[in-house]
């Protein structure tokens, strides 16, 4: 490697040297605010994840290393809650996608009333998570809920079964239950990539005679990708860091503990600062990893359409 | 020997270095680490020339009791004013709040509501004021049982303030007044509208419900050592019986979806045989359809076993950075007197910690059901002691629900609960 081709002042003018520098001045009040509310509090808790608290004496701390994640890695508890939690959110992400980009394609007919419609479908994702987790606990109760009622009185089967007492129906409640609460979010987003394919493309398909299903399949889902893959990473980074649903609805049994509930039992009702911060950065590592693989894989069309843009 | 001292020493000082790093650390974050308090302990007589104004802080005032003791005290006083706080509306979210405030040495609370299993972890942190000549000078009035969920290391770190102990909910027209856990299922068994509901959620109530059977099955968690004793013939005994119960039948499996308020709900639905509940619930189903059907007895007996039970309640801890302990100390002086135990009972519903409130007419009119409930509360036993308490409790009542929801082995289970209640012990 060269020191020419890293030395940036090879064929680059002075007004562009003096540009740069302005650019650095000006993002420097936005980077160094990013540093103090995200670097920071994540810099703090990856000090105290290579420290033991103690928690039998006040004020006593040893420093550890990397023995917190050993400790982690090495659990059964926390590959459980890694498997448990990626299961849910693939479970939760592909059928949110799949059922928004259909409410999306609804909501892009022209009709009467529209405007309302599109307010109306999104009150799911205003209500608190806690309370709609309640609400669907309380539908799912044996013998008093809603849903287990209706069941028994159609004859079909779950009427008698503890939905949230058994595994693999306690993941079904909490996955509709997130789908649910998410799925306007996605149609959201979706709706906006919808709005932006101009209609000239659609006029096109028509007159070269395309069926409904041909441009559906060939003009609408691939201009829709950079929209779809947004919605696929905001909903996925969500998903893996579920906490309120499982702890609302199942306390963490039959198979729903999450990372981040883990996390939380450490550090809060065992006081386990240390072990506790190691499975939060834990947490934190495995959304990170899974945003940059989706944006690498899946992301190329957001990176062509931010080319054509500029 | 000479090598390990040396070690031992070297260690010494590294995690003493490390705890002024953290300590510094935590400081310039705001947080502050707690200080041991080796203070003295409060002078039982500081209350009687005390002033100012207290705080006092807990959970959700439910029953009014809380509000109501601070209003009577400031009248009764003359000289004190009392009010309370409420700093969460979960028992849970109120120990978070109490531990966020006494980590910041905040002074905002002179006296917290403390849950009977805080008591160790709140004092070996040093957050708590030393009441061990208060208590003494109380402890004929009040019951002993309940004045051992005060203690940590021979000293009392709080006042009982109110008790809980588990009861049995019965319909009298279908279901016998139960005398043995093993008659209990098996009249429960018999039909489906006999059935027995308790707490088998995966929480804290669940390790409640099966310590109550463990301990009159004459088996226990830790032993007065503070030695390890669930690996027993016992424990296994105990599971086995509740597994047995969840498939023949005696007990719904929706009650491994129940907490306290769910189970009542179930029973109020009159489908149900048995329910095992606090004594909070006896006004409910009062107000229900169920009005005039329900008996109330103590806990049951294991057959060839005795009667036991795992207290529950609440305690009146002063914190060690109270700018008005004198003050603290005349509320707890009310608060525990005969006189106001009564009201405890009669206007609120709970169970007093003082014998007599149990036996005074006004207090059986208004709670029936005091005899059976000060018997469960007598023979009721504290849980485990342990700084690592909420430790404790998980390994427990993971590995019950892991039996009871047939993901788990009784053998399996009591191992695991073992090793986890070893390694939670040797916490640092």
């Amino acid at each position: 490697m060269s020191i020419k081709s890293l030395s940036p002042g090879r064929g680059v003018s002075a007004r562009d040297r003096a540009e740069r520098r302005l650019a650095i001045r000006m993002t420097a009040p936005s980077l160094i605010l990013m540093a103090l509310v995200a670097a920071v509090p994540i810099g703090y808790a990856l000090w105290l994840s290579l420290n033991q608290y103690s928690v039998r004496t006040a004020g006593l701390s040893r420093f550890v290393g990397l023995e917190n994640y050993i400790t982690a890695l090495a659990s059964q508890e926390w590959w459980a809650a890694f498997g448990q939690t990626f299961l849910f959110a693939a479970l939760s992400v592909s059928l949110e996608l799949v059922l928004g980009t259909a409410m999306a394609l609804l909501l892009n007919l022209a009709f009467k009333g529209r405007a309302l419609l599109r307010t109306v479908v999104l009150l799911p994702y205003a209500i608190v998570t806690v309370v709609s987790a309640i609400t669907w606990q309380t539908m799912f109760q044996p013998n008093l809920g809603l849903v287990t009622n209706v069941l028994s009185a159609l004859g079909l089967p779950g009427g008698d079964v503890v939905w949230l007492g058994e595994h693999g129906y306690a993941m079904a409640v909490i996955v509709l239950a997130d789908v649910w609460k998410t799925t306007p979010f996605a149609a959201l987003i979706i709706l906006a990539g919808l709005q932006v394919i101009s209609a000239e493309t659609y006029e096109a398909a028509e007159l070269d005679g395309a069926s409904k299903w041909q441009t559906f399949v060939h003009i609408t889902l691939p201009l829709l990708r950079p929209a779809i893959v947004l919605a696929a990473i905001f909903r996925t980074m969500d998903a893996l860091r579920v906490f309120d649903l499982p702890f609302v609805l199942t306390r963490g049994a039959n198979g729903t503990e999450s990372m981040s509930m883990l996390a939380y039992t450490q550090l809060r009702e065992n006081r386990l600062v240390g072990e506790g911060s190691a499975l939060s950065i834990l947490t934190f590592l495995t959304v990170m990893v899974v945003s940059v693989v989706y944006i690498r894989f899946a992301g190329g069309n957001i990176r062509e359409v931010a080319k054509e843009e500029q | 020997m000479k090598a390990f001292i040396s070690a031992g020493r070297r260690r010494l000082a590294l995690s003493a270095a490390a705890a002024v790093m953290a300590g510094s650390m935590l400081t310039a974050c705001g947080g502050g680490a707690a200080t041991q308090n080796n203070g003295p302990a409060v002078d039982p007589a500081a209350g009687k020339d005390a002033s100012g104004s207290i705080n006092v802080c807990g959970g959700k005032d439910a029953s009014g009791i809380y509000k109501g003791t601070a209003e009577a005290f400031t009248k009764a006083n003359g000289k004190v004013t009392a009010k309370y706080t409420e700093i969460g509306a979960t028992t849970d979210e109120a120990r978070t709040q109490a531990v966020q405030r006494l980590e910041g040495k905040s002074d905002e609370c002179d006296i917290f509501l403390t849950d009977v299993i805080w008591t160790s972890e709140f004092a070996s942190q040093g957050w708590l004021v030393d009441q061990s000549k208060l208590v003494e000078a109380n402890k004929d009035r009040l019951i002993p049982s309940t004045v051992e969920t005060t203690k940590y290391e021979d000293k009392y770190w709080a006042s009982p303030f109110f008790t809980n102990a588990g009861l049995i909910y019965y319909q009298k027209d279908k279901v016998a007044k139960p005398e043995t856990w093993q008659q209990l299922y098996a009249e429960a068994a018999k039909a489906p509208g006999n059935s027995f509901v308790y707490q088998g959620k995966q929480y804290e109530g669940l390790t409640v419900n099966f310590l109550e059977m463990l301990y009159s099955a004459g088996g226990e968690v830790l032993d007065s050592n503070g030695e390890v004793k669930i690996d027993s013939p016992q424990t296994r005994e105990v599971l086995d019986f509740m597994v047995k119960g969840l498939k023949d039948g005696s007990a719904d499996r929706a009650v491994l979806t129940y907490n306290e308020d769910p189970a009542r709900l179930a029973y109020e639905s009159g489908e149900d045989g048995y329910q095992r509940n606090w004594p909070h619930v006896y006004r409910l189903l009062n107000e229900s359809a169920l009005k005039g059907t329900f008996g109330v007895a103590p806990l049951p007996t294991w057959e060839g076993g005795k009667a036991s039970g795992v207290l529950g309640g609440w305690n009146l801890a002063i914190s060690a950075h109270s700018k008005n302990q004198a003050g603290a100390v005349a509320f707890i002086d009310f608060a525990t007197t005969p006189e106001w135990q009564k009201h405890v009972a009669m206007d609120f519903s709970q169970a007093p910690v003082n014998e007599a409130a149990y036996s005074d007419p006004v207090v059986l009119a208004k709670m029936p059901f005091a005899k059976e409930l000060l018997a469960s509360v007598k023979g009721a036993k504290p849980r485990p002691i342990s700084p690592v308490y909420p430790q404790i409790s998980q390994a427990v009542y993971k590995n019950v629900y892991a039996v009871l929801s047939g993901t788990a082995s009784t053998e399996d289970a009591v191992k695991n609960m073992a090793e986890e209640i070893t390694a939670a012990k040797k916490s640092f």
